[in-house]
């Protein structure tokens, strides 16, 4: 009996994880044939797989030297033996590379192999842990966080300041700006099939919506920058405001960011303008110019009697503005206008609901409280104001009103514009962070066009990039100052936001989930020119878009691979998402994606069935337009036909 | 008395028009002979149905039940000698279903329900020689469930309890549509609203056929508008007092959907609420829909037998021969809730089985439940052995477990409590095995929660869904608080250790807790979809549905009798189908290839569990299906699902056959809250309808001709399914 007992204990130990890992840690998982082709071996960081299948998709060609990819113009600087901690996997002993773009460690062991590939455009901070006299396995060495919710460890050898070198090897390229260094952007010699430069241009845009018409023209007063260098070069401004009048309005504006045209609706011409606060004060300036601007837009409507206008802020910051020359529209002065506040907390706010998101997620996800946990970072709160709110009543407003108040955000922008067919102006503070979020997301909503790939594209380039979001300054592009109160994930919120509606809408996007995915990663990698710098102005002045490439080109030259096999081309349907709390849900393929417990639940067979079913749409589309070209005597022939796909689709064609 | 309905699914029409006439000429032929004790047909189906005259006096007992203490039972109708018999009646509170095996007298019981008093009749003669009738039903001051021996005919008057049979301006209201204003009308089992006719031809009727069973809770409240007015102006207008008066009932159903009914006049309100609450609690299982719904184009006896034991038992005999059927159980005397016949190994025979059955809490002795073909392991269940505080041994027991291992090999008992409530259950006869009798069996305890915190779990989450103050804030501390979740990964995962143990070690598998009804027919279940592609299909997932839930006994009557809602006193109910069902939505969810059906069909078992028009979830255990004749007299679920066009719902567009294990991960985050059924009536369905929709034309058009595909013919199954909540807009519109 004891001998038998003796086994069970084995038994036990061999296949029962304490419950706390329970089920099925990466240990039991492998070497079983059955999960073999699901799980991918050992790894604990995805972007090893991704790098992989990078290989032969992007139609780019690597230099395999030394066995780690490089991309044109990757340069090799250093490597050396480290030992990387893993979190889930544990100490792993392996050979760190470092070129000027990227940070790779490959595994001394080859069976399974563990590869860690990190873009040095990731790299928030790198600090030294434990000290030469520090005890303990795996203690001294360095500690990388990442702005991707990840953090890297490596230990290294305590015999003669061995990580000094590396150290500074790694803070030189991961921070080039603070280096004179330059971008590897502007090194990188990829080519691509197509050109992502190409993709957005404000006139053929403009174009698409209609403008310029009777009531609104193209303005080139910004050519170069005079105006407001945080603005592009060319604006829609009402018809019937001449270049002076802006040049008056430019001066009572916050930073000059005068209110111009976003988007307009193709049907009742209400339209989406943006702006930066008015420069009220603490004395409650008026300016008639602006007054007077405000008007013409909403003349330019003819269909409404007063202009709305949101402030996305909460109204008490909106009256703390006042005292550094800020503010809002007041009643008085503006009464051909209704205010409303969105209550949509800033970006520091932001920050530091995404930090404690981190730290519930990486590198072990809080299991116990899971769901309060994620609760208390409020990052989903902060999602769900985005897209709507309850509002809080202006005294001008009536109740009459309120039903049509339970939608704010940018559910409520959105619904102004198209049911109530009102224009309205977003603004903020400097209206280039809460303000590109509500248009862009708004216009999402409104426009199909923008749930194309190259749609999104235009819409990322034009609200985001050339209006101005300081994405230098938010994403902190090789710079080293990691705590920089300018940070903020704002960017990755709209991205977050555009997630939460494609899992609402199925069908609505053209792009998947990894499409997103791809945008995020290379917002921070620095290896394309597209979020780079803070304002078109600079960028012209670095000249961009001759030295670098764009971030779309890769994407457009591999489109298969980010587009929804599932999307159904629809015309001018409004989108209105469920905001409300329960519908949200954490973006877990992209927060807790480097832990190897939710990869394994997403196995490479998804994104290949995809691609089939993408094959298969292609083919159906085909057959039906064949069938269309046979089927068009009959269908003049005979009315009663109606379950012909071909009919069925004009049909669709002339009620859209 | 004709009503104006409108166009109805064809099979339903006839039926439906023949339910409202009868009821309509139930209460005509009320008024015209009030005091007689006149016979009335209630049913066109069922010829002998007959008032029990008697029944009033007894009603007016209901208060003082206690002091009743016997009464008279004259059976009557063909076949019988009208000799009447005395039964006595005793009063116990157990709730049913009682460990009547052994009783050999005819024995009434008599306990108390929410509503009135709930008879069981139990009479216990040799099954098939003597007709017998097992029952119990609501002894409501008008109603009287009544057993006649030899026919099993029920005497009920239904049309007694409706007393407005039809209102007409009913407003229907439910969260998300615009309100319908119709005529309401209450049949014996259904609630119908169809929508004024208009002279707008082109407006498509919104009818409401709502199964009473469905019902869970009913809210009435009146609002007397002209009361105020009337008495100001001091008139004597007292018609007009009523007709202004308005009702509202909110009738909460078991699918958790909630709906409105504003009711002119307040007499018709509390009638409607008081109908539809005595309609809603009729406990007898022979007076529910099942037993009357006749659709012209399914024959009774279809789909009974569409996945029986004995086909399940030639799959593992063609693999191995140390397997028998036995048919020990023929009459349900070894274990009332087993089915007749059962698998165990092909070297215990029949007689240890006696034996080792009398060692089992309700005679279930360990019974094979899988088997798996890929290394010829299998998993068995049973209930918890009766131990008890002396330390009981049986040897009979004892060799059937360890005849199901070779040799040397070792098994795993996986008891679904923990081990301190294990060893409590010593004290109430119960227990588990003990190391030093089973010495080839190791034990492992993963506690799963059923029964009564189970149920306030899913009632909290079902709360907090439906929460609809607008400051959502705390939602997910909410949803946490509800445990919900909690409990969907600890069965996730002790299925999975059950798996794990047949997978990766080898090794047999015994699971059970206590009755080991409940929990354990989730894990062994669980298990099965984990382990064998074949459960992931349709008809595998209907096989094993029948094979682990039906016939393994899952008491469904009990459990199911009330949902979320229910103010009701809590009994037995216990949402563990449930439980089961939203792990399978997991699998599905996050292995979205591998299973043949979609949510869809776990929504339409969810549903059908609680209130059905098919019998297949009647009943507490096959004994009581034989009994009542389920499976003669009602439509099963199976061959209505299975018909062509039904099927194609419940298809998955993106399935394809997947041989592995399919391990699920029970991480907190990758468990999500299973929105198409908790928020379904909260949320609009309408995109992601639309989109699976899409991705099905989009799989089939290979397949079928393109002429053939729905194209962009969007497949609303639930035609009252989907309520979109948020606004859509073409904004090209006008």
């Amino acid at each position: 009996m004891t001998h038998s007992s003796g086994e069970w204990r084995c038994l036990h130990r061999l296949f029962l994880p304490p419950p706390e890992k329970f089920p099925f840690p990466m240990t039991l998982t492998c070497g079983i044939p059955s999960m073999a082709s699901s799980s991918p071996k050992y790894n604990s960081n995805s972007l090893e797989s991704s790098s992989i299948k990078r290989i032969p998709k992007d139609g780019t060609k690597w230099e395999q030297n030394e066995e780690i990819p490089r991309l044109p113009g990757e340069t090799s600087i250093t490597d050396k033996e480290v030992i990387y901690v893993c979190p889930f996997n544990g100490a792993v002993k392996g050979r760190l590379y470092v070129t000027n773009y990227r940070l790779y460690l490959r595994s001394v062991e080859l069976d399974p192999v563990v590869i860690l590939d990190v873009p040095l455009g990731v790299i928030a901070r790198i600090e030294k842990m434990g000290g030469a006299s520090s005890r303990g396995e795996n203690s001294y060495g360095l500690d990388i966080t990442c702005k991707d919710m990840r953090n890297l460890r490596f230990a290294l050898k305590q015999e003669g300041h061995s990580r000094r070198d590396i150290f500074e090897i790694l803070t030189k390229h991961a921070f080039p700006q603070s280096h004179n260094l330059p971008f590897f952007a502007f090194v990188n010699e990829e080519k691509f099939a197509e050109n992502g430069w190409m993709v957005y241009n404000p006139m053929p845009e403009y174009r698409r919506q209609g403008l310029p018409n009777e009531q609104w023209r193209v303005t080139f007063i910004n050519e170069h920058y005079g105006l407001c260098d945080t603005y592009p070069s060319l604006l829609v401004v009402p018809y019937n405001a001449t270049d002076d009048d802006l040049k008056k309005v430019a001066a009572f504006r916050s930073r000059n960011r005068i209110p111009v045209l976003s988007w307009i609706h193709p049907e009742n011409q209400a339209v989406v303008m943006r702006s930066s606060q008015p420069l009220v004060g603490m004395s409650g300036k008026r300016n008639k110019d602006d007054e007077r601007y405000l008007d013409i837009i909403r003349d330019a409507n003819g269909q409404i009697s007063k202009l709305t206008i949101y402030d996305a802020r909460p109204s008490v910051n909106a009256v703390a503005n006042k005292a550094t020359g800020g503010g809002y529209e007041g009643d008085d002065a503006y009464p051909n206008a209704e205010l409303f506040f969105l209550d949509i907390h800033n970006i520091h706010v932001m920050r530091e609901s995404l930090k404690k998101l981190k730290d519930i997620v990486y590198p072990n996800v809080e299991e116990s409280h899971w769901l309060s946990s994620l609760e208390s970072t409020h990052w989903l709160e902060h999602i769900k104001m985005l897209f709507s709110k309850r509002i809080h009543l202006n005294k001008r407003q009536h109740l009459s009103t309120l039903h049509k108040l339970v939608l704010t955000g940018a559910i409520q922008v959105a619904d102004k514009v198209s049911s109530g067919k009102s224009s309205v102006l977003v603004h903020c503070s400097d209206g280039w962070d809460r303000t590109a979020q509500l248009t862009s997301l708004a216009m999402l909503m409104l426009d199909s066009y923008y749930r194309t790939i190259v749609g999104f594209e235009v819409l990322v380039q034009k609200e985001w990039i050339s209006f101005g979001h300081k994405f230098a300054s938010r994403i902190g592009h090789g710079d080293k100052n990691h705590a920089d109160a300018d940070r903020s994930p704002i960017f990755l919120q709209f991205i977050d936001c555009v997630w939460q509606m494609s899992k609402q809408f199925p069908t609505a996007f053209e792009f998947n989930e990894q499409f997103l995915i791809t945008i995020l990663d290379h917002l921070y990698s620095c290896r394309f020119g597209t979020f780079l710098y803070n304002c078109e102005s600079v960028r012209e002045k670095e000249k961009v878009t001759e030295r670098t490439l764009s971030l779309w080109s890769l994407i457009n030259s591999e489109k298969a691979k980010h587009t929804n096999p599932f999307y159904t081309k629809e015309l001018n349907r409004a989108l209105y998402p469920v905001a409300s709390m329960r519908h949200l849900e954490l973006w877990v393929n992209y927060y807790i994606r480097w832990n190897p417990r939710i990869r394994q639940q997403q196995p490479n067979p998804v994104e290949q069935r995809y691609m089939e079913l993408l094959a298969l749409r292609d083919d159906y589309m085909r057959r039906l337009e064949e069938l269309q070209i046979t089927n068009n005597s009959k269908i003049s022939n005979s009315s009663t036909s109606s379950a012909s796909p071909s009919q069925m689709m004009s049909h669709v064609q002339t009620h859209f | 008395m004709k009503l104006l309905l409108h166009p109805a699914p064809r099979s339903r029409e006839a039926e439906r028009s023949l339910e409202i006439q009868g009821c309509s000429r139930a209460i005509e032929r009320k008024k015209e002979r009030k005091k007689s004790s006149a016979l009335f047909m209630a049913f066109p189906a069922h010829p002998q149905a007959l008032i029990q005259p008697q029944s009033r006096s007894y009603g007016a007992d209901r208060a003082g039940a206690e002091s009743c203490a016997a009464f008279k039972v004259e059976p009557r109708g063909p076949g019988e000698n009208g000799r009447p018999k005395e039964i006595a009646v005793q009063r116990q509170n157990a709730a049913f279903p009682t460990p009547y095996r052994k009783t050999r007298t005819i024995q009434h019981r008599v306990t108390g329900a929410g509503q009135g008093l709930c008879l069981v009749a139990v009479a216990h003669q040799p099954f098939g020689k003597d007709p017998v009738t097992i029952l119990w039903g609501s002894l409501c001051p008008v109603l009287l469930a009544r057993v006649q021996l030899g026919t099993a005919a029920i005497a009920m008057e239904f049309a007694e309890l409706i007393k407005t049979a039809k209102v007409e301006n009913v407003q229907l209201s439910c969260p998300g549509l615009p309100p319908i204003k119709g005529t309401l009308c209450i049949t014996s089992h259904h609630l119908l609203l169809s929508s004024q006719p208009g002279g707008n031809g082109e407006q498509s009727t919104v009818e409401l056929w709502l199964l009473i069973r469905n019902v869970d809770a009913i809210e009435k409240s009146v609002q007397n508008l002209g009361w105020y007015q009337t008495s100001r102006t001091n008139s004597s207008h007292r018609d007009t007092r009523t007709a202004s008066s308005l009702g509202t009932i909110t009738l909460k159903c078991k699918d958790l959907k909630v709906l409105q009914l504003e009711i002119p006049g307040m007499e018709e309100c509390l009638n409607i609420a008081s109908s539809t609450e005595a309609l809603s609690s009729v406990d007898s299982v022979m007076m529910m829909y099942p037993f009357f719904y006749r659709p012209q184009s399914m024959k009774l006896k279809d789909g009974w037998q569409l996945y029986p034991l004995q086909h399940y038992y030639q799959q593992i005999a063609s693999e191995t021969s140390a397997w028998r059927l036995s048919c020990v159980n023929g009459d349900f005397t070894i274990c009332s809730s087993y089915p007749p016949a059962v698998i165990v190994p092909a070297t215990v025979d029949d007689k240890v089985l006696k034996k080792a059955a009398r060692f089992r809490q309700g005679g279930r002795f360990p019974v094979l439940s899988y088997y798996h073909k890929k290394n010829g392991t299998v998993m068995l269940r049973s209930s918890q052995p009766l131990i008890g505080p002396n330390r009981k041994r049986c040897q009979e027991d004892e060799l059937l477990l360890s005849a199901v291992l070779d040799g040397g090999e070792r098994g795993f008992i996986i008891d679904t409590r923990s081990a301190q409530a294990a060893k409590q259950a010593r004290m109430m006869g119960g227990g588990t095995e003990p190391k030093s009798f089973y010495p080839h069996w190791k034990r492992l305890n993963r506690p799963l929660e059923r029964g009564r915190p189970l149920q306030e779990s899913f009632m909290k989450l079902v709360e907090a869904c439906n929460d609809t103050s607008l400051s959502m804030d705390r939602w997910l501390s909410k949803l946490e608080g509800s445990k919900w979740l909690a409990h969907v990964k600890a069965a996730l995962s002790t299925a999975c250790l059950a798996a794990q143990c047949m997978e990766r070690e080898e090794a047999c598998v015994l699971v059970h807790g206590a009755e080991g009804t409940d929990a354990t027919l989730l894990v062994t279940a669980l298990a099965q979809v984990i382990l064998d592609p074949d459960c992931r299909t349709l008809t595998g997932f209907q096989g094993l549905l029948e094979r682990e839930w039906i016939e393994a006994g899952h008491p469904f009557h009990c459990r199911c009798a009330h949902s979320a809602y229910s103010h009701a006193r809590l009994k037995q109910e216990a949402p563990i189908f449930l439980l089961f069902l939203d792990c399978v939505w997991q699998l599905g969810h996050q292995f979205p290839f591998s299973l043949q059906f979609n949510e869809h069909l776990l929504l339409v078992l969810f549903e059908h569990t609680y209130a059905s028009c098919y019998g297949t979830f009647l009943c507490n255990s096959e004994k009581e299906r034989c009994l009542c004749q389920v499976k003669e007299k009602t439509h099963s679920l199976w061959s209505w699902l299975n018909q062509p066009s039904e099927l194609k719902k419940h298809l998955n567009p993106l399935y394809t056959y997947n041989a592995l294990v399919i391990w699920p991960s029970v991480e907190p985050q990758s468990l999500q809250l299973w929105q198409g059924l908790f928020l379904r009536w909260i949320r609009s369905s309408q995109y992601l309808d639309e989109a699976w929709a899409e991705i099905q034309r989009l799989v089939t058009s290979c397949e079928d001709t393109p002429e053939g595909s729905a194209g962009r013919t969007l497949c609303h199954s639930q035609p009252d399914a989907a309520y979109p909540l948020t606004i859509t807009g073409t904004a090209n519109e006008g």
